[in-house]
């Protein structure tokens, strides 16, 4: 099996929000990150996903398995880490390895007290006690005990120091230094990605902007920078966005268009630019 | 280890620190029962407290956003919510054999004659009203959380504060009471059937309302 994620025309409606169509495909061995702005559908495609949402139509595969027909055993195959611990603030650490170790037939005391050394992570603590990067690293030692082969992470970057996000995206790159695992890893701080991410999926007002390799992603767009006399008609109509500032501007313009301002600034796009200037929606901003 | 023992033991991890509270609301009723001189009054209250017990798994779930818990771990819902079932049981289990072990003794101390036809009496009633206050809460919980679904408690309360009110009417001529107060085993047979079909229908109750919940 090479797809460890599979997830096909998947929409879902509320009231006031729908996440319409999203298409895309983890393969084994990969990271790939899940961007958009707050309010995309980031969490709500996680927590379709995690069947803790009804979809309204679409199918989603996990490791090749229906996600709500072979629930159980997808979810077995599964480690999930949220912005904030799930855990009983009152459990010791030992207590948190007593409740949850039952649930994973293969799961490894040894492997956890390993983690919990490697993430320096006291036993004797309650869950309470610990800062919320070691309670993001406890859920990320119980994952690993039970050798979770896809972990989904919902913005475990989010409150975290650059420190702990830094030892966050190391922890990630060695889980999958095997090849064997892969992580779906939603989040709105990009910069994050650029370092860790094979892939990128982009959601944005709950439509699948892009789904594709990172490299794929950022050589889509240009950065094109000028004088305020500079910025010409054609090169408004072509741009992604536009940003005016009171001595020039910025535009996003498709890698494919750039040729024809040549004699500009064109320089590479970051994702942070791209998820900027395309959830504008083409309006020009200051 | 079945899926719904385990979701039982996990349970009982999330209310371990409240064992304290729990021990005090098993050992309570003794007083009521020294004081009304009856182990059926005593048991009656040891089983209404720790019906009202029942809420702390629900109300630990929701401080602690552990819902995400639960959608995230190879469980079926059906077998957190008969797991969730079996642990409130064998709460109301430990509180009717504590009760029914230190009541008689306490009872004794204090010159009561404590027959064995009035400690079945008061197993078989308090086992009726931990079922009838239970059986209301839990699908209340589920429906509505832990702090809404707590008014669910009230409704046998209300229930039987009627049946209060309307038992002087019944008269007592009445064939069917006249049957059951001549067949004691027959009435225990009643009562544990009606108990079994009360936790039946809430525990389907309540595993509808969880497969239909979005989390």
């Amino acid at each position: 099996m090479t797809d460890y994620l599979e997830v096909k025309n998947l929409s879902k409606s509320f009231d006031s929000f729908q996440l319409h169509n999203i298409t895309f495909t983890l393969p084994k061995g990969y990271i790939m990150g899940l961007i958009g702005p707050n309010g995309s559908g980031k969490t709500t495609t996680i927590k379709l996903i995690l069947n803790m949402l009804k979809r309204n139509s679409g199918e989603i595969k996990i490791m090749g398995l229906d996600n709500i027909i072979d629930e159980q055993k997808a979810k077995a195959e599964l480690g999930v880490v949220f912005d904030t611990n799930y855990f009983s603030d009152d459990w010791k650490i030992t207590q948190v390895e007593k409740s949850i170790s039952v649930f994973y037939p293969n799961w490894n005391t040894e492997r956890f007290a390993e983690m919990l050394r490697k993430f320096h992570i006291a036993t004797n603590k309650k869950v309470k006690e610990l800062s919320k990067g070691m309670q993001m690293k406890l859920m990320l030692a119980c994952a690993f005990s039970y050798d979770a082969k896809l972990l989904i992470l919902d913005e475990p970057t989010s409150g975290l120091d650059p420190v702990s996000r830094d030892e966050l995206l190391q922890i990630l790159s060695e889980y999958i230094e095997d090849g064997e695992h892969s992580v779906l890893f939603s989040t709105h701080i990009t910069g994050d990605l650029e370092r860790a991410a094979d892939y990128i999926t982009y959601i944005s007002y709950g439509e699948l902007f892009f789904s594709g390799s990172k490299d794929d992603f950022v050589d889509m767009f240009r950065i094109v920078k000028g004088g305020t006399n500079e910025l010409s008609a054609d090169l408004k109509g072509k741009a992604v966005g536009v940003r005016t500032f009171p001595t020039g501007f910025e535009a996003l313009v498709k890698t494919e268009d750039v040729a024809a301002f040549s004699t500009l600034d064109i320089e590479p796009a970051t994702i942070d630019e791209i998820v900027v200037f395309t959830s504008k929606r083409g309006e020009d901003y200051e | 280890m079945s899926n719904m023992l385990k979701a039982t033991k996990l349970d009982f991890s999330l209310v371990r620190p409240y064992f304290k509270v729990i021990g005090f609301t098993m050992l309570l009723p003794i007083a009521f029962a020294a004081i009304n001189r009856s182990i059926l009054t005593g048991v009656s209250f040891a089983m209404c407290f720790i019906a009202m017990t029942t809420g702390y798994t629900f109300s630990i779930t929701e401080k602690n956003s552990m819902e995400r818990l639960y959608g995230i771990l190879p469980v079926k819902k059906s077998e957190m919510v008969i797991g969730r079932y079996l642990f409130v049981l064998a709460l109301g289990a430990l509180a009717l054999v504590v009760s029914l072990i230190t009541q008689p003794i306490v009872l004794r101390v204090i010159g009561e004659t404590v027959e064995k036809v009035d400690i079945i009496s008061a197993a078989i009633g308090g086992l009726f009203l931990f079922a009838l206050y239970t059986v209301f809460q839990i699908p209340g919980y589920y429906k509505f959380g832990s702090i809404k679904g707590r008014v669910f408690m009230y409704i046998p309360v209300a229930g039987f504060l009627a049946t209060l009110f309307l038992l002087p009417k019944i008269p007592m001529d009445n064939s069917i009471i006249t049957t059951l107060s001549n067949s004691p085993v027959l009435l225990i047979v009643l009562v544990i059937v009606l108990v079994v079909v009360m936790y039946a229908v809430s525990i389907l109750f309540s595993i509808r309302i969880m497969k239909n919940k979005e989390m």
